[in-house]
């Protein structure tokens, strides 16, 4: 049973019906008492009243005649033991008497006696218990049945009562089913009730939290095409150029230009994938333990060929293993971005030295990638990291024709694994240099 | 024709000068906005070719400063900002006309020939003075309907001139319409020209105003 409503009901209902079964039972013994009290003064009434008149007397039989409940059975007895008269003859009752009140047990349940003198004689008075259980039990009923009477209607009431009480949530579910990736406006808080209200301070939270995302979504998708479209225009205008060439040196020279804005599209579209991957809860995937020093020996090797064809010392200073924790794909992607992008910015004959730094002592392992580049002015180090942000060393600087995107991906892969990244000169106080610093790794 | 080209993108710049020379338009090539202000001072351009994305200065800041001049030479946006929006903000500051990227080089080149004729004044594609007649868009030029061979060179010294019959330009405005700068001039350069379209089209066909420069005669129509 899921709802509230009949939840409460029932409850209210079963602690009301006790609550009655408890008045019930205390009316009834109450009423007892007061029975109890009432019967044995009746009692001693009637055997008093026996004590002033010879039995033989007593016109058309004694009082107390088998009337119902209230039967009173008499005996009288002489001196001697001889009973003298029997109002009814009832086996159970003794044949003797003991003075006073007495309850005796028998086969039809419990009898109240008094036996009093009266006079030579020997009155005993005696009546059934069950007329006095009878008489409280009737008691105590008329007390409870206008309380069970009205239980039906409280139950009415109770069902209708938390119905109200319950109609914000009603219209906070309806303003919640509303909402669309389109339209996450808060729901209303003012006049909720205040169980209701920390629900749907903390729904507005999260609506928040999820538009501020789509709308950082939506900007990334936009900034992509529009990224996009810029190689696509080269490459668009090379093909034109190739297509007029009129001479085969004209068209040797248009079709390598064409190749090379083809390799910046595709560039640019790789980047963008391996960015969407890195996107948290794109895909969970298991992180290893990693040997930094072999991936950066790898990715030195794959980047050796362009730093040779621009005249680039590209060196790697490393501990033979620096083991951190993480995904292997997506630290080779933040190292080769760091070095390419080292390569990009670096004139030629100049240096890119590639450090790790291994962890002990409970620190990490430290990657750094410092060129001889012209540096990034500490104005624009905060914004490098940003999507399409391309600093003033990269605008006009008609070799890098980097995508925007190699610091935003390393920022987000340091970022999945905690890593804390410094920016700070390069070699001999010249150029970029670019700290990684991974978390110490626990067993 | 001499056209300001104002493009960040280095390889979009290259392809577009090249593509705007082989169609006999000089072409100068600035990559960011606060050059493009620079080259626009100067007043030697016909036209201007400008990207929005500029950094430095934005494109339409520099566009609005030009209007605000009263620089109206024709500007013509490329831009890969292709909401309608975009395109209305872009004309009410002042664009003559706007190409969203990717474009066609001819279909810019075809443009830009249509801007620069309506700038000059002219409704007919053809410029023609006499008996000779230039056709900008097929890089023709007819003396009595018979073809005539002329040097991308001569031809866009030739346009100059019937660009404007009656007025008077000099060697340096010559010079300056003819070569962008990244062009070395030779020293008489010009002079060679102007022989060698004499000799095509008619020893009194340009004439010379010794110390000032050179002129095609407005033609009086009967």
């Amino acid at each position: 049973m899921n709802s509230i409503r009949k939840r409460l009901l029932v409850w209210l209902l079963g602690g009301l019906l006790l609550a009655v079964a408890a008045a019930a039972i205390g009316t009834y013994l109450r009423a007892r008492e007061e029975a109890n009290a009432l019967f044995d003064y009746q009692l001693k009434e009637m055997a008093a009243s026996l004590t002033g008149a010879p039995f033989t007397t007593m016109p058309g039989g004694l009082p107390g005649s088998d009337n119902g409940n209230g039967a009173l059975v008499v005996q009288i007895w002489d001196r001697n033991g001889v009973q003298l008269y029997l109002s009814q003859p009832r086996r159970e009752l003794p044949q003797y008497a003991q003075l006073g009140f007495t309850t005796v047990q028998t086969d039809e349940g419990a009898w109240r006696v008094f036996s009093t003198y009266a006079g030579s004689q020997v009155v005993q008075v005696a009546q059934p218990e069950r007329a006095r259980r009878e008489l409280a039990a009737s008691m105590a009923l008329r007390t409870i049945l206008p309380l069970l009477a009205i239980l039906p209607v409280l139950g009415f009431l109770i069902w209708f009562i938390i119905a109200r009480g319950l109609q914000p949530l009603a219209r906070v579910a309806a303003a919640v089913t509303r909402r669309s990736p389109t339209l996450l406006e808060p729901v209303a808080e003012h006049g909720l009730p205040d169980e209701v209200q920390p629900l749907v301070h903390a729904l507005n939270g999260l609506l928040e939290r999820l538009g501020r995302a789509l709308a950082a979504q939506r900007n990334f998708i936009a900034d992509a095409a529009h990224q996009l479209r810029t190689p696509l225009t080269a490459v668009h205008l090379q093909a034109q150029l190739a297509e007029r060439a009129t001479t085969d040196e004209e068209r040797h020279r248009a079709l390598a230009d064409l190749r090379g804005g083809l390799e910046r599209a595709t560039r640019l579209s790789e980047q963008l994938l391996t960015l969407a991957r890195e996107e948290p809860g794109v895909a969970e995937r298991t992180m290893l333990s990693v040997d930094l020093s072999a991936l950066a020996r790898e990715v030195i090797a794959d980047l050796a060929p362009v730093a040779q064809a621009k005249a680039i010392d590209l060196g790697l200073n490393a501990s033979p293993t620096a083991r951190v924790h993480g995904d292997p794909e997506a630290l080779r992607s933040l190292i080769s971005n760091l070095v390419d992008n080292a390569l990009r910015y670096t004139p030629s004959g100049g240096r890119v030295d590639v450090g790790i730094a291994p962890g002990g002592d409970g620190n990490g392992v430290t990657l750094t990638v410092s060129d001889t580049g012209r540096g990034i002015a500490p104005a624009d180090r905060a914004r490098v990291f940003d999507r399409f942000y391309r600093g003033q060393a990269a605008v006009g600087n008609r070799v890098a024709q980097g995508s925007g995107l190699g610091l935003a991906i390393v920022k987000s892969v340091a970022e999945r694994h905690g890593a804390e990244i410094v920016l700070g000169d390069g070699l001999n106080g010249a150029g970029l240099g670019v700290s990684v610093r991974f978390p110490p790794v626990r067993d | 024709m001499r056209v300001l080209l104002a493009e960040d993108d280095p390889m979009i710049g290259a392809s577009v000068r090249q593509g705007l020379s082989q169609d006999g338009f000089t072409v100068d090539w600035v990559e960011d906005g606060r050059a493009a202000e620079l080259a626009l001072a100067n007043g030697v351009h016909d036209a201007l070719l400008l990207d929005l994305g500029l950094p430095k200065r934005a494109g339409l800041e520099v566009l609005g400063a030009m209007r605000r001049r009263g620089d109206a030479r024709p500007v013509l946006i490329l831009t890969a900002r292709d909401a309608v929006a975009d395109r209305v903000a872009g004309l009410d500051a002042g664009a003559d006309d706007y190409m969203v990227k990717p474009f066609e080089l001819d279909e810019l080149a075809a443009r830009l020939r249509a801007l620069l004729r309506r700038s000059s004044g002219r409704a007919t594609p053809l410029l023609s003075h006499g008996e000779v007649e230039l056709d900008p868009a097929a890089h023709e030029v007819r003396r009595n309907g018979d073809p005539v061979a002329l040097s991308a060179r001569e031809f866009a010294l030739l346009e100059a001139l019937l660009a404007r019959p009656g007025a008077i330009l000099s060697r340096v405005q010559l010079e300056e319409k003819l070569y962008g700068w990244t062009d070395s001039v030779e020293s008489n350069a010009v002079e060679v020209h102007i022989h060698a379209l004499r000799r095509k089209l008619g020893a009194d066909f340009i004439r010379n105003v010794r110390g000032v420069g050179w002129m095609v005669a407005r033609v009086t129509r009967t």
